[in-house]
């Protein structure tokens, strides 16, 4: 098979391609003749800024990765203004990151198409919070196109620009994880000659300060038209190519399904052998088309909505009947779970009990059956990996506080460092939060160094963050901590990229897709920000390293230590691309004594207890090489194998 | 045929999505609609991982739902178990025997149950058909032990009833690796191959 980038490239109109949701995005966007494209990875929906980053020189096509969702949003949102179609993409928190200019800007509408995909992420797969980011579609009054596979998202997404053109107003693309993390057959479709001859597209932007700057007198009219112009999209929205009704005409019973819910709606109900049931597919829960409501509640005696997370559709069609004076059952959160994913036995279970009908599995059996089977199994819980140099800035912090500091944290692979043995990640909230949580942490038990009064006993705090996180929203918090005089010591795991969304560069990486950028050295930063204290360490020396944070934490104010290795996941890719091999650590049995500190205060996942022998092994085919166990073993018990074997 | 589902299941890292991801090609290949479920981010870090493959005339969602499975195929002892619930009853486990033992069990917080007591979940409780086999093992035979997904994945194109030809499957395998590994990969393919005929008494 193809490489995904040449894919999603192919001058092939009616080639059926095997795609993620996130690339079918990509090619979407392509094929609406995309010319900006700026964002800030977030899982579910770093993917489609990696496949942007990927095809974007050939296309034509302008692409940044961002240092945060609100400055990416300005970047797409300024092409839009100046003509071009534009696009940003963000999972469900990096829109809380960008809201404030979301917010605001809506009124003052687009030129260009303006697409903003959003990635929920139910059941938080890998975030922070389970949000729906239709509840902010409906606040700002934007409409919100919500696929229901890999091939519809890539045609939404085409007409998404459409309808921001159509109205000059936002859109957004809303997927949840298993749109964007689904594979699924993609029929490509015509690619404009622009994309094809990677053209570059420039705009121009329209000076207009009536309508570009929100100060009150301006932004007071603001709110009336978009008023306006989401109740004409409601109307233009019956008519949308994503919304339709099937089903069986004559049928007493109808189920409405947004989005991916009704790809299980389709699935439970051929489960259940039903179809004596009408089905609106709505691929625009907000705003809900009413025209369509009414065509679909024509003959019907009960309504089932599944939908998943909030009643975002269930609350309008439930006004939009009342308002009507329509009396008929309608159901919704009251059978459907309104926490975590929806899946297809949730939809059949829910439709089950709306029909009254047995599922097709006696789940309840299933479940009683695998309850016993639990106690069997040993919790693996994601880990730090092998050779992991955060594993060996948190070994060292936590050896230097002796365990007895506050550990901030924040948003990364780091966080990691919750689990045993390391156990130094007290507090983990939102992008760029250890800082500030530190801070005020250090505000509340200390007290600043300006204040008159001071607690004369001393808690120490250390906070710790990630590169990408540090120019994220780390950057304004460090400024407050530094200017406001905190107590804190800020450990700053620099592994020169973003690597829990899968290794895209950043400011400390200083390469761009399009070749070097500029590289902005973390420690200059601290130190021009006039912290009292600044070093780079190199973790995988653990001892100074040590000493170091020791040192630092003798420092009254903030201080701010550099811990600085390249992420060992991304070094081995790019070791093992090159056939290159690294040395293989195994324990010398006649060393060991089997004191288990590599095990319960390391926590390598390469290394495992032997039983039999009482002895700690290491598993080779994990063994990354950094030599960290040999620098934490008492007994000297690792030793490198020269050759490796990798 | 209507649907055919397979949960493959494993740690992070270990090439569960590579798996899923050539098993979806070939039925690509084949002339099914096509869905594959998978997880990205912070949860692929050597935790816990299942992927969905499903294809037919009639598959929407990129799940599978519990007891649905037709086939498991496993990378790793511990975390077939963990999934067990996802096979239909008659279904199929192939799984490599060789487990990864979580920090968790190596801190002493928890045990590893054994591959006897797993087994018998498999077989006992929930009415499937265990292939287990060393397939770490097979694969440093034919070269390395990257091509363990290749040993499993050929095993499982033999399991009565495989919709996908395996000839297809291999074709697909010899485009997604690199070209100097086809070699390595095709002589893996074959072993497990071999191992599931001999388990299978093919």
């Amino acid at each position: 098979m193809a490489k995904v980038s040449d894919i999603v490239l192919w001058d092939k109109p009616g080639e059926r391609v095997l795609l993620l949701g996130n690339q079918a995005i990509a090619r979407g966007a392509l094929e609406a003749n995309i010319a900006v494209y700026a964002a800030y990875p977030g899982t579910p929906s770093s993917e489609l800024t990696d496949t942007m980053a990927v095809v974007s020189k050939k296309a034509g096509v302008y692409m940044e990765y961002s240092t945060n969702e609100k400055v990416a949003f300005e970047t797409a949102l300024a092409a839009a203004w100046s003509g071009l179609r534009a696009m940003t993409a963000m999972k469900h928190v990096g829109l809380n990151v960008a809201a404030d200019t979301f917010m605001s800007a809506v009124g003052m509408g687009v030129e260009g198409g303006f697409v903003i995909m959003v990635a929920d992420d139910p059941s938080m797969w890998s975030s922070q919070n389970e949000q729906d980011t239709r509840i902010y579609a409906k606040f700002a009054n934007v409409p919100v196109l919500e696929p229901s596979d890999p091939h519809e998202a890539k045609e939404m997404t085409k007409y998404a620009f459409e309808l921001s053109e159509k109205f000059k107003h936002f859109v957004i693309l809303r997927t949840t994880t298993r749109t964007s993390h689904a594979r699924g057959d993609v029929v490509l479709g015509e690619l404009p000659e622009e994309i094809k001859q990677g053209k570059r597209k420039f705009g121009k932007f329209k000076k207009d300060p009536n309508r570009f700057v929100d100060v009150p007198a301006n932004a007071r009219k603001f709110h009336p038209i978009i008023l306006e112009k989401i109740e004409k999209i409601r109307e233009e929205l019956n008519n949308c190519p994503f919304n339709w009704i099937e089903g069986s005409e004559n049928a007493k019973v109808g189920i409405i399904a947004p989005g991916l819910s009704y790809a299980y709606v389709k699935e439970a109900l051929a489960w259940l052998g039903v179809d004596d049931v009408k089905i609106l597919k709505l691929g625009t829960p907000f705003p809900v088309p009413y025209g369509l409501l009414e065509k679909f509640f024509e003959g019907l005696e009960k309504v089932l909505i599944v939908e998943e997370l909030e009643p975002v559709v269930e609350e309008q069609v439930k006004t939009w009947a009342y308002d009507k004076g329509l009396t008929i059952p309608i159901h919704g959160k009251d059978l459907v779970p309104r926490v975590y994913e929806m899946t297809t036995r949730r939809a059949v279970t829910a439709i089950a009990k709306f029909l009254g009908l047995e599922t097709p599995i006696n789940f309840e059996e299933l479940d009683a059956k695998y309850e016993k089977v639990k106690p069997l199994l040993p919790p693996r819980p994601p880990s730090l990996c092998p050779a992991c140099p955060h594993r060996n800035s948190f070994y060292a912090i936590k050896k230097a506080t002796r365990a007895r500091a506050i550990y901030p944290s924040d948003i990364g692979c780091y966080t990691l460092g919750l689990l045993p043995p390391l156990q130094t990640v007290d507090t983990t909230v939102a992008m760029g939060a250890s800082i500030g949580i530190a801070h005020g942490l250090s505000i509340a038990q200390n007290g600043s160094l300006s204040e008159e009064q001071r607690n004369p006993e001393k808690q120490v705090i250390v906070a710790t963050i990630g590169d990408s996180t540090f120019y994220h929203t780390g950057l304004p918090a460090l400024a407050n901590a530094i200017y406001n005089r905190s107590n804190v010591l800020i450990v700053v795991l620099d592994n020169l990229v973003t690597a829990m969304t899968g290794d895209q560069p950043n400011p400390s990486t200083g390469q761009t897709p399009h070749g070097m950028g500029k590289r902005i050295p973390i420690e200059d930063v601290a130190k021009a920000m006039g912290a009292d204290f600044v070093a780079v360490v190199d973790p995988y020396d653990i001892k100074t390293t040590y000493e170091t944070i020791k040192k630092a934490l003798e420092v009254e104010g903030v201080s701010v230590v550099v811990s600085r290795q390249v992420c060992a996941l991304y070094k081995v890719g790019q070791m093992r691309r090159r056939g290159e091999k690294w040395p293989i650590y195994q324990v010398n049995e006649e060393k060991c004594t089997g004191c288990r500190v590599c095990i319960n205060a390391y926590g390598c996942p390469a290394i495992y207890w032997d039983e039999e022998k009482r002895q700690a092994r290491v598993e080779p085919t994990m063994c990354w090489g950094c030599g960290g166990c040999a620098q934490v073993c008492p007994f000297g018990a690792f030793e490198p194998v020269e050759e490796g074997s990798q | 045929m209507r649907e055919y589902n397979i949960v493959i299941t494993g740690v992070g890292g270990q090439g569960v999505l590579t798996a899923a991801n050539i098993l979806g090609w070939a039925a690509l290949r084949a002339g099914y609609k096509v869905r594959l479920g998978e997880v990205h981010g912070m949860s692929q870090r050597f935790g816990s991982v299942i992927s969905y493959v499903r294809f037919g005339e009639d598959v929407y969602g990129s799940m599978v739902p519990e007891g649905k499975a037709d086939v498991m195929l496993s990378f790793e002892p511990v975390e077939a178990l963990r999934y067990v619930n996802y096979l239909k009853e008659g279904g199929m486990v192939v799984v490599n025997t060789k487990p990864i033992v979580p920090v968790q069990v190596s801190m002493g917080m928890a045990k590893y149950p054994s591959l006897d007591e797993i087994r018998k979940v498999f077989e006992e409780d929930f009415k499937a058909k265990w292939i287990g086999f060393n397939a770490e093992e097979l694969a440093e035979k034919a070269g390395h032990v990257v091509t363990t997904n290749t040993v499993l994945i050929g095993a499982l194109t033999q399991i009565p009833e495989f919709p996908l030809d395996a000839e297809h499957v291999r074709e697909v395998i010899k485009i997604s690796v690199p070209p100097k590994a086809v070699e390595m990969n095709m002589k893996a393919f074959d072993l497990g191959i071999k191992a599931a005929k001999e388990i299978l008494g093919l």
